[in-house]
């Protein structure tokens, strides 16, 4: 067995607990989002076998660009059409799941469809992590480095499963609330899919260095954080604060909050006037 | 008046806390075990930094886990936790108590399951001081007319609101001599 399948079991592992917990937790302790974590499983393999490579391979011959150019050969618009594969593709077969009944039923409301497009993108996030190890284990370079050298490896594919999971939720939110907006949560997938893949294409033009290549991860974590913080808030707001549970032991009434206010300023003002006397 | 004390709810917030310590320690050391020589000055110094900044106060939080408590006096009610956390919240100042569950967002500052401490931000009642072994179920909410909020996980939750209640009556009422005598 290639040495990164350890590594790649242990980031399967990880990223299961760790993304599963947070969208178990955030949607409010739903199990029923959980099962959304298998269906993304086999697209990633999926989108590149079946789309990527072969539409890439297309367009490559229509244009008359032959294999292996090189960047420095290789015209800047089939550089860009390549730059924009993954983010267009993928943001697009990432919600194919929704074509099933029981996934569709589960956007019942904009919270749903923000917990429905995080599920299924953290799947695809897992599939993806699968594929990566499965493409590296091909390669004789890497097969005798320990399974612990792969550290990066978990990493990245740890913070790039959570990025999948919530560009797919403003696909899946934009789709929800229908019209002009499913335009707009697509493209909006998209630019945060790109954004998180620019990093790796600048580091391949040679025009990053790989420590800032690894600091874009990490900006596109933090930019994605906000995203994800900014549907939660509208899906709240949209949502019914007759489903929050509460009992109330105790509420003071408002003139006796008042009487205590002003009790307070009472005693202030009381030590204003002894300071002042102090003083003179 | 001895204060009384409340025990807060069982819970397993010291695992997560002992596993994120480790495991924070674990990523520090692991590269400086694997790769050491080849590291750069500055690769040892963040690895160490991290590990000692975050990995071992982890591992003091862990171990003050025991002592969180709340105390009731005549006159305030005290969290604590440890030498690190002491809330006053005079019982007086108290404008609202009630048991709700809160609804958690992406910023935190000490939140895990099982445990949140000092001030923690939730996505529906805002800002909460918190001292307690749950981080969003069942909290009971005080807050006070100055509009500051604190979640407290009692197990005794009965006890202690009635306990609570009971003073803060007595509070009211000695307050309200003590404008009549002037």
């Amino acid at each position: 067995m290639a040495p990164i399948y350890i590594m790649a079991l242990i980031t399967i592992a990880a990223s299961t607990l760790l993304w599963g917990g947070l969208l178990y937790a955030l949607s409010g302790q739903q199990r029923r989002y959980l099962w959304l974590l298998l269906p993304g499983l086999p697209l990633s393999a999926a989108v590149n076998l079946l789309i990527k490579r072969p539409v890439a391979t297309l367009v490559g011959n229509w244009a008359h660009i032959p294999v292996g150019l090189g960047l420095a050969g290789t015209p800047v618009w089939f550089l860009v059409f390549l730059f924009l594969l993954a983010p267009v593709f993928e943001e697009a077969i990432k919600i194919t799941p929704l074509l099933l009944p029981p996934v569709r039923r589960l956007l019942t409301d904009r919270a749903g469809a923000l917990w429905t497009g995080l599920g299924l993108g953290v799947s695809f996030g897992l599939g993806e992590a699968a594929y990566l190890a499965y493409g590296v284990a091909q390669s004789p370079a890497y097969l005798g480095l320990p399974w612990y050298a792969f550290t990066g490896y978990l990493s990245e594919r740890l913070v790039v499963c959570f990025v999948h999971g919530v560009m797919t939720a403003v696909v899946v939110t934009g789709l929800y609330r229908g019209r002009v907006h499913i335009l707009w949560g697509y493209l909006g997938g998209v630019a945060l899919h790109a954004l998180a893949n620019a990093g790796a294409m600048l580091y391949q033009l040679g025009w990053l260095s790989l420590a800032l290549t690894q600091m874009s991860l990490l900006v596109t974590l933090i930019v994605d954080v906000f995203v994800l913080e900014a549907l939660r808030r509208r899906a709240r707001q949209e949502a019914s604060p007759a489903t929050a549970t509460e009992v109330v032991y105790f509420e003071r009434e408002e003139d006796e909050q008042e009487a205590v206010s002003s009790e307070q300023g009472a005693v202030t003002s009381e030590q204003e006037a002894v300071s002042r006397k102090e003083e003179q | 008046m001895n204060p009384l004390i409340f025990k807060p709810r069982p819970s397993w917030g010291w695992v997560w806390l002992l596993g994120l310590a480790l495991l924070i320690l674990a990523l520090a050391v692991w590269p400086l075990a694997v790769a050491g020589n080849a590291l750069p000055w500055w690769g040892w110094a963040l690895n160490l930094g991290v590990g000692l900044l975050i990995g071992l106060p982890g591992l003091a939080l862990m171990a003050w886990f025991p002592t969180l408590h709340y105390e009731l006096d005549a006159t305030t009610l005290t969290l604590r936790y440890g030498p690190v956390l002491t809330y006053r919240i005079p019982l007086a100042q108290i404008r609202s108590i009630r048991r709700r569950d809160l609804a958690i967002s992406l910023w935190s500052s000490l939140r895990l399951p099982g445990l949140a401490l000092f001030s923690v931000p939730y996505a529906d009642v805002g800002t909460v001081k918190m001292c307690a072994t749950a981080a969003a179920r069942g909290i009971l909410l005080l807050e006070t007319i100055a509009g500051e909020k604190y979640g407290l996980t009692p197990a005794d939750e009965a006890g202690l609101v009635a306990a609570l209640q009971e003073r803060m009556g007595e509070s009211t009422s000695q307050r309200s001599n003590e404008s009549a005598n002037q």
